[in-house]
């Protein structure tokens, strides 16, 4: 038991960090907590399946055009939104998840009920991990959540742009004085953090069925590895990931499965109670954000 | 003086036709029904849509006669949400409670998805004496209280499946399965929510250690689960003959996938309702042979062996361009406008009382099989659709039929074990 244990706790913390990747980028850049982002990953996935299998474009093209969509989604949202909030941290979360749930919504209207929604699984046999049978799906979602948080920092320091959003989320007057463009740095961090929504729905979906409801679990899901980890420190959404997921993969192989959903509310819970800042939460140490 | 004259006789006329006309228009007036359930879920939105097309039928062939006048039945929705995880039972208590004193409506269909919303709204609907033709939630707590006060609950009907109808269905598959393969193993995987609880619990208490079934675990999942790797791998190590699953969420469907990529040498022998129509084996991949679900009402399945049930399954799904996917809910809401129909034009009046007293009277033939309640105002149900309501087990074939394996009237084959489970005897 323990051996599959810690194996499909390694691939559910990883899955619980490419949820929270994109959510905590947007926010240690440009400050706002993006409510809408469990919207945007269902968006991406049922943007994936009608484009697949109505539209019918080949499964790759599909890919792209969801997270194209889905970051282009994002950066309206704040062009058109977010920007005249800005600041407002209230009617920043109010008006993103207002959002959250017109989209959600929308789907519903538009006929996204039922269970014939899901995505085609990257390799479709599974491997042994010692006496651990495991999915490929779940393999190719180690590697690509390993490579997605690789890029991730080669991206913030080797890159013109990467280094603005560092900017930006260690000073935004400093890096405006330098003529950088704040809103538009906030407008490409939104998107980009939406992007990683879209491509963690392409690769954590075909596990399952795509459904409406699931947009509320990711939210809450990538907020409690935010808040836990410190909103805005990469290595901290990262740490907390791996605490959550294993707690959780260790509450249902040994406590009970009815109580693995409380696992990342209690979380949130202890860490705000301990240390509010999050494990991992320096807001003077911004290097560490990103 | 003349221009009075005129004046006074074209109110005279004016009111003469007026009152000639009245009782023609009150006589086209609509009787609403109103249909307050999780419209956002596949079990509700389906049974919505079949009850539209009973009532596109009884408004086609003239609507329903009600003493001397016929009059048109007119649906009035509303999603009550109460399948969604964490919406509590007061809030679907709201939108029960907006549609009964917004609509006016003469008597409701389908109902709370839910059983613990249904058993709360019993007394909104005995406060308002409206008559409820339930068709999804499944708890027998129901009739319980109906027995016990019936005349304060006598609104309140199920014309579907209950726990105890379900357990006895189980039973009998459960038995077949021991019988024919030896298969004495079982791990138990539900849903944690009181049709699904009450289900698994008892057959883990009552039902599987009298028989002479060993349970070797019980995992129990909140809605909205989506990871059941380690209930599987327990089954896998403690070598179960059968998973037995209860679960009527859309991530259940993950339990499959995982069932397969884990590859348990176990037969899956309950309720998934992602796996319940057709669809299924498109979506996943037609990877799902040998898998035994149930179907609830037939109807929900065309049933070769009933020919009322092919003919209600196949008319949905030329309406509607797409057969029904889920198992639970369409036929017996389709079913419930009929009894609703026969019951008004018997009473021959819109009046509550009248309307339940002869709903208690339904005797027919229906889409699901004989329609009967009993003192509970449960549906009665049988193995043969001639005599009673009736529910099956059916087998997903490798090549990706649903094929009724359970009751013996209704089979159309044996239970076939997929290659990778094998015979215990």
């Amino acid at each position: 038991m323990l051996p599959s244990t810690l194996v499909y706790g390694f691939a559910n913390s990883i899955i619980l960090a490419l949820v929270a990747l994109g959510f905590n980028l947007t926010f240690g850049i440009s400050g706002v907590a993006n409510f809408a982002y469990g919207a945007l990953y269902i968006l991406a996935g049922f943007a994936a399946w009608v484009l697949f299998n109505s539209a019918g474009l080949p499964y790759i093209l599909a890919v792209l055009f969801s997270v194209l969509l889905t970051a282009l989604a994002g950066a309206l949202m704040y062009r058109f939104v977010i920007l005249r909030i800005k600041g407002m941290v209230l009617s920043e979360v109010i008006a993103t998840f207002g959002i959250g749930l017109a989209i959600l919504e929308l789907l519903k209207y538009l006929g996204f009920i039922g269970y014939e929604y899901n995505l085609p699984v990257f390799m479709d046999f599974s491997i042994d991990i010692g006496q651990v049978t495991i999915d490929m799906q779940r393999i190719c979602i180690v590697i690509i959540g390993m490579g997605l948080t690789g890029f991730l920092w080669f991206f913030t320091h080797h890159t013109r742009t990467g280094l603005r959003f560092r900017a930006i989320a260690q000073d935004e007057r400093t890096a405006l004085s330098l003529g950088i463009n704040a809103d538009r740095v906030a407008a490409l961090s939104v998107s980009f953090g939406a992007a990683y929504a879209a491509i963690a729905a392409i690769v954590i979906l075909p596990l399952g069925t795509i459904t409406v409801e699931h947009g509320y679990d990711v939210l809450i899901n990538a907020l409690a590895v935010c808040i836990v980890g410190g909103l805005g420190s990469t290595g901290g959404v990262i740490f907390a990931s791996f605490l959550i997921g294993y707690a959780e993969t260790f509450t249902a192989a040994y406590i009970g499965s009815h109580w693995v959903m409380l696992v990342p509310l209690a979380a949130i819970l202890a860490i705000l109670v301990i240390k509010p800042s999050g494990i991992f939460g320096q807001q003077k140490e911004l290097e560490e954000r990103i | 003086m003349k221009k009075s004259f005129l004046l006074l006789s074209f109110v005279l006329v004016f009111s003469c036709v007026w009152l000639v006309l009245t009782p023609l228009v009150s006589a086209a007036e609509p009787i609403v029904v109103g249909v307050p359930t999780s419209l956002g879920f596949l079990e509700g939105k389906e049974s919505l849509k079949a009850v539209q097309m009973a009532v596109d039928e009884i408004n086609a062939a003239g609507g329903v006669q009600v003493g001397s006048s016929k009059r048109p039945f007119k649906i009035e929705s509303i999603d009550l949400r109460d399948a969604a995880a964490g919406v509590p039972v007061p809030e679907a208590l709201l939108g029960l409670e907006k549609i009964i004193l917004e609509k006016k409506p003469t008597a409701l269909l389908v109902g709370p998805f839910r059983s613990e919303a249904l058993l709360a709204g019993m007394d909104i609907i005995a406060k308002y004496k409206v008559p409820l033709l339930g068709t999804i939630a499944m708890s027998p707590g129901t009739e319980a209280k109906i027995k016990k006060n019936p005349e304060k609950y006598k609104y309140i009907f199920r014309v579907s499946l209950n726990v105890i109808y379900w357990v006895k269905l189980l039973g009998g598959t459960m038995g077949t399965l021991k019988n024919e393969f030896g298969f004495n193993k079982v791990y138990l995987m539900n849903q944690d929510i009181a049709w699904a609880r009450g289900t698994a619990g008892f057959m883990a208490k009552k039902y599987f250690p009298k028989a002479g079934w060993e349970i070797l675990g019980h995992d129990q999942y909140p809605t909205g689960s989506s990871d059941f790797s380690s209930g599987l791998m327990k089954a896998k190590g403690k070598g179960a003959n059968v998973l037995f699953t209860c679960f009527d969420m859309p991530q259940s469907g993950v339990l499959v996938k995982q069932w397969k990529s884990i590859k348990v040498p176990a037969l899956i022998a309950g309720f998934i309702s992602p796996m319940a129509g057709q669809a299924a084996w498109k979506t996943f991949n037609g990877k799902i042979g040998g898998l035994m679900n149930a179907i609830f009402e037939i109807g929900n399945i065309p049933s070769a062996k009933y020919p009322p049930a092919k003919a209600f399954y196949d008319a949905y799904k030329k309406k509607y361009g797409k057969g029904i996917e889920s198992g639970h809910g369409p036929a017996p809401s389709y079913e419930s406008v009929y009894i609703l129909k026969e019951a008004i034009e018997r009473a021959g009046s819109l009046d509550a009382d009248k309307i339940v007293a002869e709903v208690e009277k339904t005797d027919k033939k229906g889409v699901m099989g004989r329609i009967k309640f009993d003192k509970g105002h449960q549906v009665i149900y049988g193995t043969d659709p001639n005599k009673t309501a009736a529910a099956c087990f059916f087998q997903w074939t490798e090549d990706g039929k649903r094929k009724i394996v359970y009751p013996g009237s209704l089979a159309e084959g044996n239970i076939v074990l997929p290659s990778w489970v094998k015979k215990a005897k």
